[in-house]
């Protein structure tokens, strides 16, 4: 017996954008409405460094808060579109932090006609808590540095990750000085209240969702790991079990980070997909045991406690909008898409499944897929080889059009690496699927 | 790349536009040069009186006068929370004749309400006391300690006892 939960609420991401510009726009307020007159060319670079410093903090918040993992917003704009805000979002802030030091420096220094190296050494001086925001401002820019392409693909993940965490002390070191030497807030007692509420709601969010949350979790569900068996080359099923798993309103195509309370993977809250439905009191997962953790996940021992933190994840049945689906995924993307399979109501012959894979080897669920195929009369359609081995693009609008009759007039669900997901939707628009009927879910892990 | 130019673009086109707005020609209060930063660490202040031109920058120290009459003297400039305070006095024989603020707080528009009353107060006690030893006026203690700082370098440099 299956069990669909209804879907719960979700934030559109439309929503989420003019709520974040909404605030943006409330910001430079605070320094509208405290800025009667500028003149002069220190005036405007001082001004020009407040609003820019403003602005900044804003940032910071909403960077922190775009990742606590709110379960409305996880939904509706989906896990890997918000980290691709945050990394968009988190380059400007670390240009309006480092634009906000530099404009006010030189903005004293030409009110007070010193040089600008004096009037840093005065800042840095004799206003103690610009110190303090010196460091959180070094630090933000150190995380922007870490995460620039060429520097993170260097790093391990976790590395990464964890160096990632001292934006939070960035935050709370740069505070301070803020209500200190800020002008907007100095005597502004409703400015200082409304920044203290961003940024405790902020904090509270992270707090709650990111860190009780799946503690709360798993004490409620008490996640064990049931069974570990292998798939095909390098993959292996995990089953889970759980208790009052229908709280958790798990839909197909979403996943969990999963914390195994086993050496070696303690430390690390992976993400994986459900490869099926949540069945009773048990759920499924499919994991490439490959790279760093593989022998620790391949040797997980039945019994071994589970910390689980979710349902996460945007590609869910409520996106769909047409009668036909097609679903395309590649490699490892074919995980949350096994369940969609199931799960997705259709008619007879209205469900097709694509499923690119380098090499027959590398197809996972083969027998499940083509029982699927069989009692819902679904087409699916595994396509092998490597771009180099085939003569023709398999996934080209051209060819998509050809073996997918009726192709614009279906809802897409699409799953893969990167490359493959954003080639893929731009062939699906060109052959003229709107935009809006392409789902899809690609992360950069 | 192409969006990182535009994302700097953008925000400098707004920073100009947000600052044109606000840019007058209006200005309340002289121009001052707050070179020195003296006595507890301060901001910049929401915004002292600065005008485009630093016509009249007023340096701390005294104007010479002929004969041993009238002279006038201005004081230090004194940073307070809010902005720098600088006051200069007339000394005629030994006594303070005059006083009054070069500079004050006053780049909001509370700055403009406090100090519009509290610096005739401030003024006429400094002439009324003869010397620095005169009362805050309440509802302005940054503004009088600043006054009252930059008031008894005044009367240190002149001389008066």
């Amino acid at each position: 017996m299956v069990s669909i939960a209804p879907a719960p609420v979700r934030a559109h991401p439309r929503a989420v954008l003019a709520v974040i510009g909404a605030g943006a726009a409330a910001t430079v307020w605070l320094w509208w409405n405290g800025t009667p007159a500028v003149s002069g060319f220190g005036d405007w670079l001082t001004n020009a460094g407040r609003i820019t410093g403003l602005l900044a903090g804003y940032g910071v918040a909403v960077l922190i808060g775009l990742m606590a993992r709110i379960p409305p917003v996880e939904r509706g704009v989906g896990t890997d579109q918000l980290a691709r805000w945050h990394s968009m979002g988190g380059r400007y802030v670390v240009g309006l932090v480092a634009a906000h030091a530099l404009l006010i420096t030189w903005g004293y220094a030409v009110t007070a006609h010193t040089s600008v190296t004096g009037q840093a050494w005065t800042l840095l001086d004799s206003y103690p808590d610009v110190l303090l925001a010196t460091a959180g401002g070094l630090l933000i820019v150190m995380t922007g540095i870490v995460s620039a392409r060429a520097i993170r693909a260097r790093l391990r993940y976790e590395t990464w990750y964890y160096l990632h965490f001292y934006t939070y002390l960035a935050a709370a070191l740069a505070f301070s000085h803020q209500f200190a030497v800020g002008a907007e807030f100095i005597m502004n007692t409703a400015a200082r209240a409304a920044w203290s509420t961003l940024y405790i709601g902020v904090a509270a969010a992270i707090a709650w969702y990111r860190f009780i949350t799946p503690v709360r979790q798993s004490a409620r569900h008490r996640f064990t790991v049931e069974s570990v068996t292998p798939e095909a080359h390098n993959v292996v099923s995990i089953v889970i079990s759980g208790r009052h798993l229908d709280e958790l309103q798990a839909q197909p195509g979403q996943f969990f980070r999963w914390r195994f309370l086993a050496p070696g993977l303690w430390w690390t809250a992976l993400p994986y997909s459900l490869s099926a439905p949540p069945r009773g009191d048990l759920l499924r997962i499919t994991v490439k045991a490959a790279g760093g953790h593989s022998t620790a996940i391949r040797g997980l021992a039945p019994g071994t406690r589970v910390i689980a933190a979710g349902p996460y994840g945007a590609l869910t049945a409520a996106r769909r909008r047409r009668h036909k689906v097609l679903l395309i995924a590649g490699g490892v993307g074919i995980t949350p898409l096994r369940p969609l399979l199931e799960t997705l109501p259709a008619a007879p012959g209205d469900l097709t499944l694509i499923y690119r894979v380098s090499s027959m080897r590398d197809v996972v669920f083969r027998r499940e897929l083509e029982q699927l195929a069989e009692s819902r009369k679904a087409r699916v359609w595994f396509v092998a080889g490597t771009r180099d081995e085939l003569d023709v693009n398999p996934l080209s609008g051209g060819e998509l059009t050809k073996r997918v009759p009726g192709l614009t007039d279906h809802d897409v669900y699409l799953c893969g690496p990167p490359g493959l997901t954003s080639t893929v939707t731009r062939e699906l628009v060109d052959a003229g699927v709107p935009r809006r009927h392409i789902h899809q879910e690609s992360f950069e892990f | 790349m192409r969006r990182v130019i535009l994302a700097i673009v953008t925000t400098a086109v707004a920073l100009v536009l947000l600052l044109t707005f606000k840019t007058q020609t209006q200005s309340a209060g002289p121009a001052g040069s707050p070179a020195s930063v003296v006595g507890s660490p301060a901001p910049g202040g929401t915004g002292t009186a600065t005008a485009a031109s630093p016509t009249g920058s007023k340096p701390a120290g005294s104007s010479p006068t002929p004969s041993g009459g009238t002279k006038t003297v201005t004081g230090t400039v004194a940073q307070t929370v809010y902005g720098p305070v600088q006051v200069k006095i007339t000394v005629k024989d030994g006594r303070i004749t005059a006083a009054t603020a070069v500079q004050y707080p006053s780049g909001t528009p509370r700055d403009y309400q406090i100090n519009s009353y509290a610096i005739p107060q401030l003024n006429a006690a400094a002439v009324a006391a003869g010397n620095a030893k005169i009362d805050s006026v309440s509802g302005a203690t940054y503004t009088s300690g600043g006054y009252i700082a930059s008031l008894q370098s005044a009367v240190d440099k002149a001389g008066i006892a």
